[in-house]
């Protein structure tokens, strides 16, 4: 974080006379399903500079009432421990809302109430949606909502957010919660044991002695609790001398830093020297050193006192125990994630996505493509020619236009779609979690978690989606990694390129050879990168959901959604590429490049120098790269050239689809990266990926005539 | 389900023990419930303190001292010069004699009446007070005397013998084994917080249900929920088994 304030503009609550209402929740309730039904299609997302996870906005309207809804990640928990959970913490501390609608799975009350009861501590109003109503009772779990309602003094709310069953009534509890001016709720607090009783009374009689100004929103005992849990940013915000306040945010520890989740830097308030004094009294009674305090001996017992909370409470409401009348469903979903059973089925389904996305993303490609070429082609070109008419003007503009959005037709956007809705499948059915967990340890070598199994495999057809599915790794490390490995794995157009040259005018065998090199190439890559980038792997610790049956209407929503935020960051750099390469097309200065690229292309890859400007061009669209050659190659050779042959050694036509298929994918994929790395590693990346090519072509081409 | 009742809420969490009760039979099961939390929390590496037998109670460190003092006078406690309470050798003996009789208890829940193993624990807390000396040798004799109760703890021998237990890394565990977390290393404060918060937490019963091909990670159930961990997180949890 480059700046002391954490906070951009926008996460913060703005002044408004709508109701403020948060969204809260276990990963897997159901909150995302629930946040859509109860929101329109416009949502802003709003995030905390450096955090990947973002919090949702939308406006909504509630038993009349104007409603700003904000949909906090998905956490067991709000210390601030890791990404998701700093993030939801801090939405709930700087939006200030009204009322927090938690949402808790009724299939595993014990664990979910945790975070209620959490909520309840820090003093906010809160409403209980019991999602997953059916499910529980499907089970046999017999869930009396009042009782609970009745233990937690809190409303409750039984609802299936998936067929919008009991969310007008969530809806007008939270309104009337929100503007109600009684203690309705306000629920009821764990009381924990005398010993951390007494420490809560001592810190909030601290807080009134001292005339200290707790942070906003945040009530005494609130305080008091997090302080004795050892919140690291309230413990730094009261403990922080003079010069450790100079230094500006405090930086994760050690420890968080390694394990990956990262406690960010404290909030930016106001210090002063008298805050040490309730500072000092929480280090005491903790037996913490003040400021450097890393460890709290009272996390755990406060934690295990609101587990043993939330599973009295669970016990209070609940008849009926769920084990043991396992459905034949949860049998079978056992049996992904059993090595014996698991691997052969994850190799299946790995297989079976591979399938879906070249044969449908394939198809859509072939489609979008003719449809486009039969239809606006030929309308684009005569309406250019009869305004711009021939010249370096119109054929620039041609090349954005028609070459341009064809390209994102033909490439980008079948294989995008398909990815979208395949993982939105995958996820929603639960299957990720376990595919994660078997591929964990291969992932491992790289430094990655096996949650990047998918988006490497996803990269198979389109680099650009696949950046973005990197997003399920929770550290940039990890996300660094696997982005550089995506790159370097051969997307559908550079695998077209090398089935189109090598396999082609070649042999199959030579494909597979050059298949075997990249692969190679990425190994290294992984365990080098794992090498050298600073930090190490985190710990995994991942929940196994589930089987659900996915709703096909949630997955093309969140397919769809995924796919326009796509739209809205590739398309523009993808025209703006189009048009820059064709300008330099039609004015002749291409050929000029090719001049100070000719040591390269033939001195060292032996390459005949045309072969250079075409891999140049291959950044716009990879599969241009043996299109161009072609091209150039009748323009240069005659027509006898379309074969390879004629002007390419067998040698050289391997190193060609080599180099073309290792060095930066696309302009797409360049944007992608910068967007969701940051330019820096974008272009060392991107940088690395064309010294690989130049190196592993290099050699090759030096090797390959001894054979 | 947990253990560590440290909580009290509004009287719902674990039975508050009525430590003057008026009549005999909840005074010695009161009496019991001491002995057996003294025995578990002296097991505690800084040993027991009157606080700590309060918080593993969940009473209020005066009432516990007050019956801290009367079992003293009746010999079944003793307290060392730093203040540290002990069990007397005839303390000891009771207090296992109530752990034999709460983790054959267990055992019979489970492998008789077919009770989840992760729920027994509740259940036997109240068998354990009922037993008489004749039941409990036949409920051990008709069990096959079991050296240990489902969560893979030992049972106690009927002449109050305890093989000492060893904490080991849940990595270690085998798909298909119960063990009951002893402790989580503190090593990393975070990922220690992070483990609290999913109920990964001391006294806890867990289960290894796969463990991933080629020394991948564990994935392990706890209460209704089921968690993969990976190989370094899970030598991070000590358990008992």
């Amino acid at each position: 974080m480059a700046s002391a304030s954490c906070c951009d503009v926008s996460t913060k609550r703005r002044s408004t006379s709508a109701i403020v209402a948060c969204l809260a929740g276990n990963p897997n309730v159901g909150k995302s399903t629930l946040f859509n039904r109860l929101t329109g299609s416009a949502v802003e997302t709003a995030n905390y500079p450096g955090m990947t996870v973002g919090l949702n906005v939308a406006r909504a309207r509630w038993a009349g009432q104007e409603v700003q809804l904000v949909d906090l990640p998905g956490t067991y928990a709000l210390d601030p421990v890791s990404e998701d959970q700093w993030v939801a913490r801090h939405g709930l501390i700087d939006w200030q809302p009204d009322v927090v609608v938690a949402v808790v799975d009724a299939t595993n009350l014990p664990r979910n109430l945790y975070l209620v009861l959490q909520l309840v501590d820090l003093g906010l109003r809160v409403v209980v949606a019991l999602n997953l109503f059916d499910e529980a009772r499907r089970q046999s779990l017999r869930i009396d909502p009042r009782a609970l309602s009745q233990a937690l003094g809190l409303p409750v709310i039984a609802t299936v957010a998936r067929r919008g069953e009991g969310l007008d009534e969530l809806t007008a509890t939270a309104a009337a919660v929100a503007i109600s001016k009684d203690g309705l709720g306000r629920g009821r607090a764990v009381r924990y044991s005398a010993a951390i009783e007494a420490q809560v009374a001592q810190l909030v009689a601290d807080f009134e002695d001292s005339g200290e100004t707790l942070p906003e929103g945040l009530p005494p005992r609130a305080a008091a609790l997090a302080l004795l849990e050892g919140d690291q940013e309230l413990v730094a915000a009261f403990g922080e001398t003079d010069a450790a306040t100079a230094t500006g945010p405090a930086a994760p520890s050690r420890h968080s830093r390694r394990h990956g989740r990262r406690t960010k830097g404290p909030h930016d308030r106001p210090r002063g020297g008298r805050r040490r004094a309730a500072a000092t009294t929480a280090a005491a009674t903790t037996g913490m050193a003040p400021g450097a305090a890393d460890r709290s001996p009272l996390a755990v017992p406060i934690a295990a006192a609101r587990h043993a909370a939330a599973a009295a409470l669970a016990e209070t409401c609940t008849e009926g125990h769920a084990v043991g009348n396992e459905s034949a469903a949860d049998r079978w979903w056992r049996a992904t994630t059993s090595p014996l059973t698991g691997v052969p089925i994850l190799i299946v389904v790995l297989a079976a996505v591979f399938a879906f996305l070249f044969f449908v993303g394939g198809w859509l490609s072939g489609l979008l493509t003719s449809l486009w070429t039969a239809t606006a082609s030929p309308v684009l070109g005569a309406a250019v020619h009869a305004v711009f008419g021939y010249g370096a003007l119109a054929g620039t503009l041609l090349w954005g236009l028609d070459g341009g959005i064809l390209a994102a037709l033909a490439v980008g956007i079948p294989y995008i779609l398909t990815f979208y809705f395949v993982l939105a499948l995958l996820e929603d059915s639960g299957y990720m979690n376990a595919a994660a967990f078997l591929a964990d340890r291969v992932m491992h070598l790289f430094g990655l978690h096996g949650r990047a199994v998918i988006p490497l495999m996803a990269a198979a057809g389109c680099n650009v989606p696949a950046i973005m599915g990197t997003r399920v790794l929770a550290t940039k490390r990890e996300r660094t990694i696997a982005c550089a490995l995506v790159v370097l794995v051969p997307c559908s157009a550079r695998t077209a390129v090398i089935l189109g040259s090598v396999s082609l005018f070649v042999g199959w065998q030579w494909a597979l050879l050059v298949f075997g090199v990249l692969g190679a190439v990425g190994l290294v890559a992984g365990l080098l990168l794992n090498l050298i980038l600073p930090g190490e792997p985190e710990g995994l610790v991942m929940e196994m959901f589930p089987f659900r049956r996915p709703s096909l209407r949630l997955v093309a929503t969140k397919t769809w959604k995924r796919f326009w935020m796509f739209l809205y960051a590739a398309a523009p750099i993808m025209l703006i590429g189009s048009f820059a390469l064709g300008a330099l097309y039609e004015t002749g200065l291409i050929w000029h490049l090719s001049r100070p690229l000719e040591p390269l292309v033939v001195g060292w890859l032996g390459l005949p120098a045309v072969a250079g400007l075409t891999l140049l061009l291959s950044v716009l669209r990879k599969e241009l790269a043996l299109q161009m050659l072609v091209v150039f190659a009748v323009a240069r050779f005659g027509v006898a050239a379309h074969d390879l042959r004629t002007f390419m050694t067998a040698d050289q036509i391997i190193v060609y689809a080599l180099v073309a298929a290792i060095f930066v994918p696309c302009v797409a994929t360049i944007a992608m990266l910068g967007r969701e790395l940051g330019w820096r590693r974008a272009g060392a990346i991107s940088a690395g990926t064309v010294v690989a090519a130049l190196l592993v072509g290099g050699a090759m081409a030096h090797v390959l005539p001894l054979l | 389900m947990f253990h560590h009742p440290i909580a009290e809420y509004e009287g719902i969490g674990y039975p508050k023990q009525a430590a003057k009760g008026a009549y005999m039979n909840q005074r010695s099961e009161s009496r019991e419930e001491y002995l057996e939390a003294i025995f578990k929390v002296t097991q505690h590496p800084d040993g027991a303190t009157v606080s700590r037998v309060a918080d593993e109670l969940g009473l209020a460190a005066p009432s516990v001292s007050q019956m801290v003092a009367r079992l003293t006078g009746e010999g079944l406690v003793e307290r060392d010069a730093a203040g540290r309470v002990l069990l007397s050798s005839e303390g000891r003996r009771q207090a296992l004699r109530l752990v034999r009789r709460h983790r054959l208890s267990e055992r019979f829940l489970t492998d008789y009446l077919d009770l989840p193993w992760d729920q027994v624990h509740d259940e036997a807390c109240k068998f354990e007070h009922v037993l008489s000396d004749e039941v409990e040798e036949r409920l051990a004799a008709h069990l096959g005397n079991p050296q240990t109760c489902p969560h893979g703890r030992a049972i106690p021998s009927a002449d109050g013998e305890l093989p000492p237990e060893k904490a080991r890394p849940l990595a270690e565990l085998g798909a298909g084994q119960k063990s009951t977390i002893s402790f989580v290393s503190d090593e990393q404060p975070d990922l220690l917080r992070y483990l609290s918060s999913l109920g990964l937490l001391p006294e806890t019963a867990v289960s290894v249900e796969d463990i991933a091909p080629f020394g991948g990670p564990l994935l392990v159930r706890v209460g209704r929920a089921r968690y993969a961990l990976g190989r370094e997180v899970a030598g991070k949890i000590f358990v008992r088994a």
